[in-house]
């Protein structure tokens, strides 16, 4: 067994353990902990197959930044993180579990017999002179657009999260009178009921 | 005439982005912001409609931005639908966000990114633009959704669309993987070459296909994959919905267009047996007829309008799956029913729109009784807006349903019968259409029943004036956007 | 052994199906995320093994680097969504979320 095909098996290992953790866990801290385990273990896969710089990305990006935000995130929201009992629906949720279990052990048959041999590798394949080259030669456009989708992201995330603006407060405080006004209104015409 | 024509759109609507993200940080009247977004796109769809009109001859774009954008004619006329359907989604936000306390200005600046993205899904040439133009088209959604900050319905629809797009987004991202690993190409172009040189794993790249076909069919809401699309609808303020239903569907038709004609034009990937014609004709069928026979119960106008879009859906996928058979004439028709569907759906929900003011939305059939009679103008906007979605004549909605059904029947075989159940569900969707007719100028609403007042508006006025014009105007006098669709179908086809 | 392209596929699809199945059967929010995160990551597999098995061109690691770049994004607005949520609801199930009419 050579030393790639060992690295393979024990990244496998890793990534389908560490995704059935992520899946299985009650405990969603529990769940970032095992995803942090399989992006790793994704990161040495990538290795297997020369993308030096991807792993590296994969470990900047995804281990560094999202199960970051993930994390962050659920100290947050504290226990109500964590939520409990198993499904309303159990049919449907048996039901889709059957099917994907069978789409997926489909596809896996369908793709096993695929085994062309793996070619030489061009000098510099992988490697950050040769990803960074097609990054901003061939790749340079979709790069560009990627941008905006984080700009949409950042824009979008302040839109939806962020607490109350002024103007916002200003009308809750109208409705807030009004309904004081309105509460007055209805005592003078009518005797609230005793307690 | 140099390439940069055929980019410009794009570029336009950044620069104008970035403008307006400046301005909202200092402008005080945050309704101006609404006036220069509506300008920015216009001007922008303006350009690609000058390209589709006088047809200049255009220097050939470097391989670099056509390997992922394509710069032909079915973009350019993508590029106006997408920035008609979102310049008049905007002209609506200024005045309901406005009327409804939510005046911020990040909503124009994510309209105007997100009908970026929807404009980069249209010209996407490769599998890596599809996805990228999705996203950024989805994220910038998502937002505008949840953008009523204080409303649980709003964060739920947000939440659950955000799922199951995401989820539909990883499928089809998977999809276009299969469909690397069976070809060795992401390029459009590069998979036709690899399916016509016989190289290709045909099991792989179909399997991938039908994953591609799955995320793209949720994306138009076709049934069963539609679950998402009445409460995200119901949940986003108005103007949103109206985004949402006009650009997003413009736009995943012109990829799912785009990718079919394409790359998968090939004889294994159009049979009968194997291929995606059959998937269509099914989504098709079970689209129609579910979408008018769900919107028949509805007691939410908005919630009907929701329903009636996955019926349109329907329609535009039976002429797309007739592409199969007669390119020309099935994109075409595809092209010219989703610029008439875009401004009859803006007419509609820009008087549902206008029917509401002051926190209170309308969007019950309640709410609309007698509307009419009261407030004559929005009546009649409603009406024109309606009687085109459900096809009556001599309104744009006429024109499309007949060239959609026309595609078919011309297809022969199995799409005949496709059409008849066109016909036969828009029949049904005539009942819940006439329903608002009928409340608006015959009823008189219930005693003690709230009644809608309609806001006061020059924004809201002027959407409503514009697209009540391009209605009348594509019923009237279809053949020029007709040709523009047909040239864009031939250059797509290569006929 | 030696590997070929079929291992990878075969491990990426296995992988996908976990995260399909981890989001369809879990109700809490952030989990469900995560699964999908587990499905764009089983994506990256695949066309990273497949740029390997066609390396004249770096198509795959390109396609594979703009999914974590557009992974990123999307967590990002998911969480945002995820907090608002929380504010109006105090609850991070789905179920919870149902109050919209199926």
């Amino acid at each position: 067994m050579s030393s790639s095909t060992l690295l393979f098996c024990v990244c496998a290992f890793f990534a389908l353990a560490g995704a059935v953790g992520t899946v299985s866990a009650r405990r969603p801290l529990r769940a970032a902990m095992a995803l942090l385990a399989h992006i790793v273990a994704l990161a040495g896969l990538y290795l297997t197959l020369h993308a030096q710089l991807l792993a590296a990305i994969q470990l900047l990006v995804y281990a560094g930044a999202i199960v970051v935000l993930f994390v962050f995130v659920i100290m947050l929201i504290g226990p109500a993180s964590e939520t409990s009992g198993s499904g309303r629906a159990g049919m449907v949720r048996m039901t889709s579990l059957v099917l994907m279990g069978m789409v997926t052990v489909t596809i896996a048959f369908a793709i096993v017999d695929t085994d062309p041999a793996a070619p030489r590798l061009p000098a510099g394949y992988g490697d950050v002179e040769g990803v960074g080259g097609a990054l901003y030669t061939q790749g340079l456009v979709p790069f560009e657009i990627i941008s905006i989708t984080l700009l949409v992201a950042i824009i979008g995330a302040v839109a939806v999260a962020r607490g109350k603006t002024a103007v916002e407060k200003q009308i809750e405080a109208k409705e807030k009178a009004r309904a004081e006004v309105e509460a007055r209104l209805g005592e003078g015409a009518a005797p609230a009921p005793a307690e | 005439m140099s390439w940069w024509i055929g980019v410009a759109p794009l570029l336009l609507l950044l620069g104008g982005g970035l403008l307006i993200m400046l301005a909202d940080a200092f402008a005080k009247e945050r309704a101006e912001l609404a006036t220069t977004t509506t300008v920015t796109l216009a001007l922008s769809g303006a350009i690609s409609f000058y390209v589709l009109l006088v047809d200049p001859v255009l220097a050939p774009a470097p391989e670099l931005v056509t390997r992922y954008l394509a710069t032909d004619k079915l973009g350019a006329f993508f590029d106006v639908v997408i920035c008609l359907g979102a310049a008049l989604s905007t002209l609506l936000a200024g005045g309901y966000l406005r009327e409804h306390g939510l005046e911020r200005g990040e909503f124009y600046v994510l309209a105007l990114f997100s009908a970026f993205g929807a404009m980069v899904l249209a010209r996407a040439a490769d599998m890596a633009t599809l996805f990228i133009g999705l996203e950024t088209m989805s994220l910038g959604v998502y937002a505008m959704i949840a953008f009523r900050r204080r409303s649980a319905r709003a964060a739920e629809g947000a939440i659950k669309y955000f799922l199951l797009g995401s989820f539909a987004a990883a499928i089809l991202l998977f999809g276009s993987a299969l469909v690397y690993a069976g070809t060795g190409a992401t390029s459009f172009v590069g998979i036709a070459a690899a399916m016509a040189g016989g190289e290709a794993s045909t099991k792989l790249v179909l399997l991938g296909l039908l994953l591609v076909v799955v995320g793209l069919a949720f994306k138009v809401s076709a049934v069963p994959f539609h679950m998402w699309t009445p409460d995200a609808y119901e949940g986003a303020p108005t103007p949103a919905t109206t985004f949402m239903s006009v650009a997003v569907k413009s736009a995943a038709f012109a990829v799912f267009v785009r990718l079919l004609m394409t790359s998968f034009g090939d004889p294994l990937s159009t049979s009968a047996a194997a291929g995606w014609p059959p998937v269509l004709a099914g989504l098709a069928a079970v689209t129609m007829v579910f979408g008018n026979l769900a919107a028949l119960g509805q007691s939410s106008v908005k919630r009907m309008l929701a329903y009636s879009s996955i019926a349109h859906a329907g329609y535009v996928l039976v002429g797309l799956g007739a592409a199969a058979r007669v390119p020309e004439l099935g994109v075409s028709s595809v092209l010219f029913y989703l610029a008439a569907y875009t401004v009859s759906n803006a007419l509609a929900f820009g008087a549902l729109v206008y029917a509401g003011s002051k926190g209170k939305e309308a969007v019950s059939y309640a709410d609309l009784a007698g509307l009419g009679r009261r407030h004559p103008g929005v009546g009649l906007a409603m009406a024109v807006g309606v009687l085109s979605l459900m096809g009556f004549p001599p309104t744009a909605g006429f024109f499309g349903k007949y060239y959609v059904f026309n595609a078919a029947v011309q297809a022969g075989g199995g799409w005949v019968w496709l059409a008849v159940l066109g016909v036969l569900s828009s029949a049904v969707g005539a009942y819940y259409y006439l329903r608002v007719v009928v409340l608006m100028f015959m009823r008189e609403p219930a005693q003690g029943a709230p009644i809608a007042v309609p806001m006061k508006s020059g924004y809201v006025l002027v959407a409503l004036v514009a697209s009540a014009v391009f209605v009348m105007n594509l019923g009237l006098l279809p053949s020029t956007v007709l040709e523009m669709a047909v040239a864009a179908a031939q250059e797509l086809v290569g006929a | 052994m030696i590997l070929g392209l079929g291992e990878y596929l075969s491990l990426a699809t296995i992988l996908f199906g976990i995260g399909a199945i981890g989001f369809l059967v879990r109700r809490n929010v952030l989990i469900q995320l995560m699964s999908i995160e587990l499905m764009l990551n089983a994506v990256n597999v695949v066309l990273v093994a497949v740029n390997r098995f066609h390396p004249d061109n770096h198509a795959g690691q390109l396609f594979a680097f703009f999914v974590i770049a557009v992974a990123a994004a999307e967590v990002a607005t998911g969480l945002a969504i995820v907090i608002a949520l929380f504010r109006l609801k105090k609850s991070v199930d789905t179920d919870q979320a149902a109050s919209l009419k199926h």
